[in-house]
Order: structure tokens, then sequence, then C-alpha cells
């Protein structure tokens, strides 16, 4: 179709969409949030825009990703083998997000550059200044190569916040958190901790922490001192599966029949009765097993499924990065791309890059937050094609039966179409969420 | 008229609520063609009132993408043909600021009533009881961040529209001097787009649609292939707007850094305005048909009762009050202190500026009169004016006011 002709078919499709809708009593939203990061732009990016990304020697490697450089500004080890990362904007902008949430860290190691979700673990409410903590992955290399190499002054390019494994803080809230961490598990629920003690004053958090031995928990003395700061309103417990002479800690690997005494020992706590806890919302992260575990022990103790959130660490250092895509497509496969059914737009995806990135490049407006297949913002639907995504990540069963695949985190095998859905407000399309 | 109206109103309060909202749209946009019973001025706003209220092109979630069909006016002998233009130039390049240097660094809590954005007595707690309003202190407080993230969101959709607006003016002007002196102005809008879309990202974290009329607005006076329409809708009616609503906002937010930033921005506004006077003040005298000027009399007294009529912030409407009839929102924001009192900034910036460059004509003067609007014809016109002088009366009556 001619340039003009179907930029009048376009407009007069919206047209009659918004008509429609209107009839229908479906109202445009009066107002998109906004998530401030740094001077003037949103936490979930829409299209290209301008960035640091695109700074001299960020920018082959971050692609056409509107990544932030962020500087560290302190390191802290918290156990032989975690590392806190404080960052901070150089330029003075806010770091904003909400506990619970991650950013998207893109690593350099030996010439590739790397995307791996870390948890913010500090508290939301320090804006200047925000801390990611990262554990050693036995094999992975992000984790391992932060650990070894990361020194304050050096710049980290991150993409985010996102995610929804979240408690948006609110004074007025007067609620009950179960909160239940495995290992490095704990770094949002750190987050999430620091923040609703110090903003809700009549809420209760209860943390159950497994850890194999002493040495291995993260944030212990932090945690402890929270515990005496706030007696009566944060009940912390740790348990370990590997416990030193004299613990007085629960004791266990976090399994069903732990969980399940641990539950059994809160509701024998003061503030924790059977019946105050019938209103807790439960918020578990840690290692696959253990979500597992807890997810049954949770099943059993009567929680129903919609009270539990659960925050799962996708492996993207096990996941094959396209080297499929790469043997079997060598040569830049062609996009068309469809919106709500109609031809929009075409580009071309180089055997090195994602859709996600090849079509930001071509200046398409695609949603996305942390592109490493963790939120869902960036989904769009395979009409026709075959692509290879990297797995595990947070499609969902129903959503991979409609199609969907995640723009971030695939590599076209063939010639595709995509249909990137109906028009949205910008910004309320990439909604972040998290995976679960 | 009126009469109908209100059996309109009768009517649609049978209907069920979604499509009763839809209906009172439908019904206000057909009164607003109806209004401009001028062919001429039916088809320099219809087009844009098609577009804007009933297809709301601004609310599409899409980019909007709308035809300049304007002349760009070259001169190759770069001749310096208008001193006074010149010296706003002289003067805008000194008044450049850099949007950095605002204190950002300032912690702005939209919930903290001890630093409000907007004092209890904007919205008048009685007049909201008076209307049926009853807000917990909570409520009222997130009510107010709810009125001023608005008031800040259709500031910068206008700033966004005199960002084009100035750019396309820079092009069609004919005075050499002009050309100079408008890319300050787009400059000077830039900013101002980058300064309040900062802040509603930064510190009240919310952007609302663009309003439908403030739409229409824009949307007619870029399609307008006329300079000179252009200009008078722009450096005369909007930024009048504009000046009203800033003083106004100016005047009584609490907020240290939106006050700031307020002052930065009317101080470059003032220049706007006067720039406007100037270019037109002669053409309107000496270029223009008798036709002609009629007509730009008539444009400029409708586009006046548009804005002081028509900005009901619909958009607060549907995010607090869904179920209330439309009807009784519009009596409630037509009572609201604050409105009123933006609509007397606003006029008493624009009526006098009007009279300076020969719109207000005793052919149009009865209808200014009926409208109300005869006390503003004495006050001084922009170009009368310094910055300087505008933020001082802002800061007396503030001052009067607190005595």
């Amino acid at each position: 179709m001619p340039e003009p002709l179907r930029e009048r078919v376009e407009q007069l499709g919206r047209d009659l969409e918004m008509l429609v809708n209107l009839w229908r009593g479906r109202r445009p939203p009066p107002f998109r949030t906004r998530v401030a990061s740094g001077a003037g732009r949103g936490g979930v990016a829409a299209g290209p825009g301008p960035s640091p990304g695109d700074e001299p020697g960020a920018g082959p490697r971050a692609g056409a990703l509107a990544t932030r450089a962020l500087e560290i500004v302190a390191l802290t080890r918290e156990t032989d083998d975690a590392v806190t990362l404080t960052l901070a904007d150089p330029d003075g902008g806010e770091l904003r997000f909400v506990p619970g949430q991650f950013f998207t860290v893109l690593v350099d190691v030996g010439g590739e550059t790397l995307r791996r979700a870390y948890s913010l673990s500090s508290s939301a409410l320090e804006r200047e200044r925000a801390s990611v903590t990262i554990k050693r992955v036995s094999g992975g290399r992000a984790s391992n190569h932060l650990n070894d190499h990361a020194a304050v002054g050096q710049r980290l390019l991150v993409l985010g916040p996102s995610g929804a494994f979240t408690v948006a803080p609110s004074p007025a809230a007067r609620r009950v958190l179960v909160l239940i961490a495995g290992g490095s598990g704990i770094t949002p629920i750190a987050a999430i901790v620091r923040t609703v003690l110090a903003v809700e004053t009549s809420s209760k958090i209860a943390l159950i922490y497994g850890n194999r031995g002493a040495a291995d928990i993260i944030f212990r003395a932090q945690l402890d001192a929270l515990a005496r700061e706030h007696e009566g309103r944060l009940e912390l417990r740790h348990v370990l599966s590997d416990p030193p002479a004299g613990w007085a800690g629960g004791v266990g690997l976090l399994d069903r029949e732990t969980c399940l005494h641990e539950l059994a020992r809160l509701e024998t706590r003061p503030g924790f009765d059977p019946e105050t806890l019938d209103d807790a919302e439960y918020f578990v992260c840690g290692p696959e097993p253990m979500m597992e575990a807890v997810r049954d022990a949770l099943r059993e103790f009567g929680v129903p499924r919609a009270r539990v959130h659960e925050e799962r660490f996708s492996q993207p250092h096990l996941r094959g990065q396209g080297a499929r895509a790469r043997a079997r497509a060598p040569r830049p496969q062609g996009v068309q791309v469809r919106r709500a059914g109609l031809p929009v737009a075409g580009f071309e995806v180089a055997p090195e890059q994602t859709l996600l990135e090849a079509g930001l490049t071509a200046g398409l407006p695609l949603s996305y937050s942390c592109a490493m297949g963790g939120c869902g913002a960036c989904k769009v639907r395979l009409v026709e094609g075959e692509v290879e995504m990297e797995e595990p990540n947070c499609l969902t069963d129903e959503e991979r039966a409609r199609g969907e695949v995640l723009a971030c985190v695939c590599r076209p095998l063939a010639g595709l179409v995509i249909d990137i859905g109906p028009r949205r407000a910008p910004g309320l399309g990439g909604a972040a969420r998290g995976g679960r | 008229m009126l009469g109908t109206r209100w059996d309109a109103d009768r009517l649609v309060n049978l209907l069920p609520g979604r499509v009763r909202v839809q209906v009172d749209e439908f019904f206000e946009a057909l009164a607003l063609l109806a209004e401009l019973r001028d062919p001429r001025l039916l088809y320099a706003l219809g087009p844009a009132g098609v577009r804007g209220m009933l297809l709301k092109r601004g609310k599409q979630g899409a980019p909007t993408r709308i035809r300049a069909s304007h002349k760009a006016h070259f001169n190759w002998e770069y001749p310096a043909d208008q001193p006074e233009m010149a010296e706003l130039y002289a003067r805008a390049k000194q008044g450049q600021w850099r949007a950095e240097d605002l204190p950002w660094s300032t912690d702005v809590d939209p919930l903290n009533p001890e630093v409000p954005l907007i004092p209890s007595s904007f919205l008048g707690p009685d007049v909201l009881r008076e209307h049926g309003v009853r807000l917990s202190a909570a409520e009222e407080l997130k009510f107010r961040h709810s009125v001023t993230a608005w008031m800040l969101s259709q500031f910068l959709h206008g700033e966004q529209g005199a960002l084009f607006a100035a750019a396309q003016v820079t092009e069609a002007v004919q005075f050499f001097d002009g050309k100079l002196y408008g890319a300050t102005q787009v400059m000077d809008e830039g900013r101002h787009v980058e300064v309040f879309s900062r802040y509603l990202d930064e510190k009240l974290g919310r952007l609302y649609q663009i309003n439908d009329n403030l739409y229409v607005l824009i949307d007619s006076l870029m399609t307008d292939s006329r300079w000179d329409m252009k200009f008078l809708g722009m450096q005369i009616m909007i930024e009048g707007l504009a000046l009203g609503a800033f003083g106004t906002l100016y005047r009584q937010t609490r907020e240290p850094l939106l006050k700031q930033l307020l002052r930065m921005v009317i101080q470059d506004e003032a220049r706007h305005v006067h720039y406007g006077v100037v270019a037109l003040r002669d053409h309107i005298r000496d270029e223009l048909s008798a036709r002609e000027r009629a007509e730009r009399e008539d444009w400029a007294y409708e586009v006046a009762l548009l804005m002081r009529n028509r900005f009901m912030a619909y958009e607060i409407h549907e995010e607090w009050f869904p179920a209330m009839p439309r009807a009784r929102w519009r009596r409630l924001v037509g009572a609201i202190p604050g409105m009123n009192e933006f609509r007397q900034v606003m006029f008493s910036r624009l009526v006098p500026n009007l009279r300076e460059i020969g719109l207000l004509t005793p052919r149009v003067l009865p209808r200014y009169e009926r409208a109300g609007l005869t006390r503003f014809f004495g006050g001084a016109s922009a170009n009368q004016m310094t910055a300087e002088s505008m933020l001082e009366g802002l800061d007396r009556q503030t001052i009067e006011d607190a005595a």
C-alpha cells in the first residue's frame, strides 16, 4: 500500500475503534502512571528513544534497548559468595522502584553481553541509591564475574525496574505479610521488609528464611536488628539445614514438612494467631525445589492460591542463547508486523539479534521492560513462522497456547509474521508482570 | 437553547450510565458546533472539533499526525526590519536558562498536607460539599494530587502544541527579526516540555491524557494555513490561557520546586505574548480588509469563550466520580474557587492584548459586555508589562490574600 493511503487506513481504523469502544462504554483511561527513573524517562520503556545506552562504548552491546548507566558507589560482601552492589545515577537522577522489583543488569563477560535479573534489596524509600545483591551461581558466568570483578566506580547498564512480585507500600495499609525466602531469594523480600516496616506502621510481617549454614545467611545482622527494632511487627525465623552447635532457630531443609512445621509454629506466636493469618498475603522466593515444596505446604495449610505470590528465578545461564537459531538461520530473517490484523511495518532480524532488538532498531514502538524473559511486557503473537525462545521464561501455558512469544528472548528460525496486538495507550501495555 | 439543553439533560438522565456519558458528550459537541453559527468559524473550528471531541484523536494511544499547510516565507536579503522584535530577540537570548538548574532534588510528597501542591482553598471544601462531594482528609489530598497532575499534564500538552506552533510561525512570519526571535521561542517551548514532563514523571508519577477541547484548539491552529491565525491562536489565545493557568498555580502552590519552575516558565511566556502583540498589531491595522478583520474578531471572541467555558476536567470526573452526572460535574467545576481565579487571571491578560492588537472594535464590544468581560478592558497589555511586573503582581496578591 502506498504510504499516505496506509496512513489514512490506519487512522480510520483507530477512529472506528475509538467510536465503537466509546459506545460500548469502554472509555480511554484518563491518565497513565509514570514511574520515573532519571530525567524524564518512564520505568517501562516503549520504543527506542534516546538513552544512555546509546552513548559511545555502550552502543553495540546494549543494542537498541533503552538502558541506563548506573555507578557502583559501594560494595558490601554479605557472605563468602554474595555481594551487594549499591548503585546511583551518576547524573543525580532518582532511582524509583516498588519493593520486590528487579533490575536487568547487562554484564559483559568475554566480549558477550549477558542479561541477568537481580532483585533490588534496599529500601525503596531511599531514592538516591538502590542495591542489588548477587549470589554466585554454580557455573553462572554473570554472577561469578560480578562477585569477582565488580568494584566501586564501575558503571553497570541496567533495564527496568520490572516485575510484579511487589508490595506497594501505603501508610494507610493494615495487613499481615508472610514472607518465605530461601538463599538469595531473600533479596526482593528484604526490600519488602525494609520498606513496609518503615511506611506501614500498622502492618505486621512474618519472615521465614531458609539457608544451609549460619554463614550463608544474607543480611543476617540487618534482619536481626530490624526484628529487635520492630518487635511485635517483624517475626523473624531463620531455618538452617546444617545448623551449628547450639542453634536456637528452625532446623531442616525448607521442604514441605519443615514449612508446615514452621507455619504451625507461627500460629502460636503472639500477634499471628490463626484468625490473623486468615487475612495474610504470602510471598515466596527461592530455588525452584523450595518453591514447589512451599506451594504444596501452603495449599495444605489452607491458603487460597490467589493469596500466594511467587517470584521464580529463571536460570538464564542454563538457557541456549539462540544457538539453534544461529545454526539454522545464518542469514537475516524478514519479519512482517501486523497490528490487530492490519499490516503496519516490516523489518529484518540479523542472526545475532533478538526479535525485540531488531524491532526497536527498525524504529517500532515495541513495549518491553526486563528484556530477559522475566516480565512479559514484550509479548507479541506469532501468526506465521517458527522461532527459538530461550527457556525457561515467564510465559504461561495459556499464553503459549495463544501463540504468544516474548520478543526479548526469541529469534526467528524462518521468516515471520507477528501481531503486536491492539493499540494501547503508550505505557499501559507494558505493565510488567512477575515471573511465576 | 437553554430550554433544549435542560430537556436534553433530563432525557440523558434516563439512560443507562455508560450510554449517558456518551450521549452527554455528543450533545456537548453538537452544542459547540451550533454555537459557531458563522460558516467561516464553523469551517475553521468544525473539523478539528469532530476530530477532537467525537473521535478523540488525542486519546487514541497512538501518535497523532496533523497536516500543516502554511507557507514558509524566505527572504534572501536578511533585513533588520522590526526593532521591537530585535530587542525581544536580544532579551530572549539573555533570558535562557537550564532546566537542570532547578532544585530537582526537592523531595515532593504530593500527599503531604504541610507542603500542599495546591491549598485546600483552591478547591474550596465548602463548594465540594455543596455539590455533594464528601471526601475524607486523605481522599481530599489525593484529589488535589489528581487536580494538580491534571493541570500540569494539560500544560505539558499545550507546550507541545506551542513548540510546534512556534516553529511554524517562525517559518511563516514575514519579519526577519521575527524569525530570529522565533528561534528562541522554539527553544523556550522545548525547555517547557522538558520541565513539565520531568516534574510529572519524577514528582507526581502520572500523566493525564490531553483534554478534548485543548486538542481541538491545537488541531485547528496546526491545520490553519494563515500565519496570522496561528499567531493569534498561539501567541495571544493559548499563551494567554497558559499565563492565566501558570499564574494561578504559581500563586497558589506551596511546593517550592513547582513554584520555582513556574516562575521561570512565566518569564519566558511573558516574552511570547509580547511578541504576538507586536507582530499582530501592525498586521491587523494595516494589512487586513474589513471583512478579514471581522472574521478574526469573531474567532478570537469564540475561542475566548471556548477557553472559559469548556475546560471541564472531564478526565478527573472519569477518574473520581464516573457515576456523577456530567451536568452536575460541570456545575461543580464552575464553582471551584481556583478555577474561577484562573479565568480571572486569564481574561485580565487576554482582553487588554486583544484591545492592543485591534480586535476589540465597537462591532464586537457588546458581546464582551454581555459576557461580563468589560472590567478587563483597562488592563495593561503584554507590550506594556515586563515579566517582573507580572510576577510582582502575582506575589503581591498572594501576600494580600495571606493578610
